[in-house]
């Protein structure tokens, strides 16, 4: 982009003048170059004129004093700097259009994507779209195909129950299903260190989900609760006691969990309000929030956590073929809640007429 | 070879503070039926604490200043704070204490610990 490094364009004025005079003269012209906007077009053009003068002048005032060279120079000079200010502004402008149209697309796909989701697309579904975070990107990605497997699985559940198969089969599809949840939660923890806030709001979820939300995820007991219990029939005794035992346990650790969350608001909010109508600023307080969100990764790891153990302590209470009914009755009910998202966002409204 | 270790202890006063030698922390570990080590202001600690005393047990708790925290790792031999010790012997973090609840096994070790009364 150095105006001095020129491409040696031929003319038929090379041989009117001393070489090294048409170099530092062309060296404002470039050919080679694509169609300039107006504006340099106007340089140009300024120069041309210029330089036809400068050209006529310097043949004329070949053997005269350098005054009129200074002149001829400094203009010369101006151009280029001109001519290169120009360069670099289209530059940045071209930049910058580029850039909004990878943006354009971003958001088309996040909008494609929500829309999929039944997600209520709002401003600030939008807003994220607009924290332009890899980790939280490609996490999403992978959500994406986590629901696309979990669907298939649970169909797959579905026809493994309705047929005959024995129980060393319907093993791998209990195996392949849970397994399917686990992968689920190592998702969760990469990104959560990406933005634990993103996770703790379910921003990936549907609306209805995360009405259930409890510390990034579902809630173990509720899952016993209104999942499990209440469609395994062929229990024993035994197998009754300890789901009862599994809720209870769940129940207390969520209760742990729950009052550890609060005391890590209370120390954020006590962080945060320090030093509030103090004179100075609070980028120390800011500094020290930061500090105490660290801990926040680590209750969205503790409660992934809880629930990887009880779903594993459930097919550890059943058998193999009330373990495939109660992951198929998950996968249904995460299924429903997800319609339910759609058919919520997608509602008729009724059109509000305000009195004036 | 015996340091001292500063670290606060708090059963009721916080701002209560003992030195304590690096073998007086494995007595006080071994003298409570059941013990949860944290990081003063942790809230991980919290959530240890209010499990155990959710299921009726009285634990007794040591917060460790932030300077100390990598001696008392060491001394411990753990990797991270909490560490919960139950009848004087070692248990694990809150990942381990949480499983075990799930699974059934917390209970019988408290009360064969004497840390509950049930």
């Amino acid at each position: 982009m150095n105006s001095t490094t020129t491409q040696f364009v031929p003319s038929r004025r090379m041989g009117l003048y001393e070489p090294a005079h048409q170099m530092s003269m062309w060296g404002d012209f470039r050919l080679d170059s694509p169609p300039p906007p107006p504006l340099m077009l106007e340089v140009n053009a300024n120069s041309n004129n210029q330089s036809e003068d400068t050209f006529g002048a310097s043949h004329r005032n070949d053997q005269e004093a350098s005054k009129p060279d200074d002149k001829v120079l400094r203009r010369l000079a101006q151009n280029r700097e001109a001519a290169r200010k120009s360069r670099l502004r289209k530059k940045a402008y071209v930049q910058q259009l580029e850039n909004s149209k990878l943006r354009l697309i971003q958001l088309e796909q996040e909008l494609d994507r929500a829309r999929q989701q039944g997600l209520c697309v709002d401003a600030t579904q939008l807003a994220y779209a607009g924290n332009t975070n890899p980790g939280i990107t490609a996490f999403e990605v992978e959500y994406g195909h986590w629901v696309e497997e979990q669907n298939r699985q649970v169909s797959d559940l579905k026809n493994a129950l309705h047929s005959d198969m024995g129980d060393m089969e319907l093993q791998i599809f209990v195996d392949g299903g849970m397994r399917h949840y686990f992968e689920l939660f190592a998702m969760k923890v990469t990104a959560a260190r990406a933005d634990v806030f993103y996770i703790m709001s379910g921003m990936w979820k549907t609306s209805a989900e995360r009405f259930f939300l409890w510390i990034g995820g579902f809630r173990p007991s509720e899952l016993l609760k209104q999942v499990l219990s209440p469609h395994l029939d062929d229990l024993t005794e035994q197998q009754r006691l300890d789901i009862v035992n599994l809720r209870q346990s769940c129940q207390q650790a969520e209760d742990a969990l729950s009052q550890g969350m609060e005391k890590l608001q209370f120390i954020l909010a006590q962080a945060i309000a320090d030093g509030l109508l103090r004179e100075g600023n609070y980028l120390p307080q800011i500094g020290a929030a930061m500090n105490k969100l660290e801990d926040l990764v680590r209750f969205v790891i503790q409660a992934d956590h809880l629930r990887q153990e009880t779903l594993q302590q459930i097919s550890r209470i059943l058998t193999i073929r009330q373990a495939a009914s109660g992951l198929l009755a998950l996968g249904e009910y995460l299924q429903r809640l997800r319609v339910l998202s759609s058919c919520w966002s997608s509602r008729p409204r009724d059109v509000c007429v305000s009195k004036i | 070879m015996q340091e001292a270790i500063k670290i606060p202890t708090s059963l009721n006063a916080e701002n209560s503070v003992r030195f304590l030698r690096r073998d007086e922390v494995r007595r006080m570990v071994a003298e409570s039926a059941v013990v949860v080590v944290g990081r003063r202001g942790c809230c991980m600690s919290h959530v240890a604490k209010r499990l155990l005393q959710g299921l009726g047990a009285n634990p007794a708790a040591f917060e460790v200043d932030d300077k100390c925290e990598d001696d008392v790792l060491a001394e411990l031999r753990a990797a991270e704070l909490p560490v919960v010790f139950v009848g004087g012997r070692w248990l694990g973090g809150l990942d381990r204490i949480m499983a075990s609840h799930i699974t059934g096994e917390l209970t019988p070790l408290l009360k064969q610990a004497g840390a509950l009364w049930l």
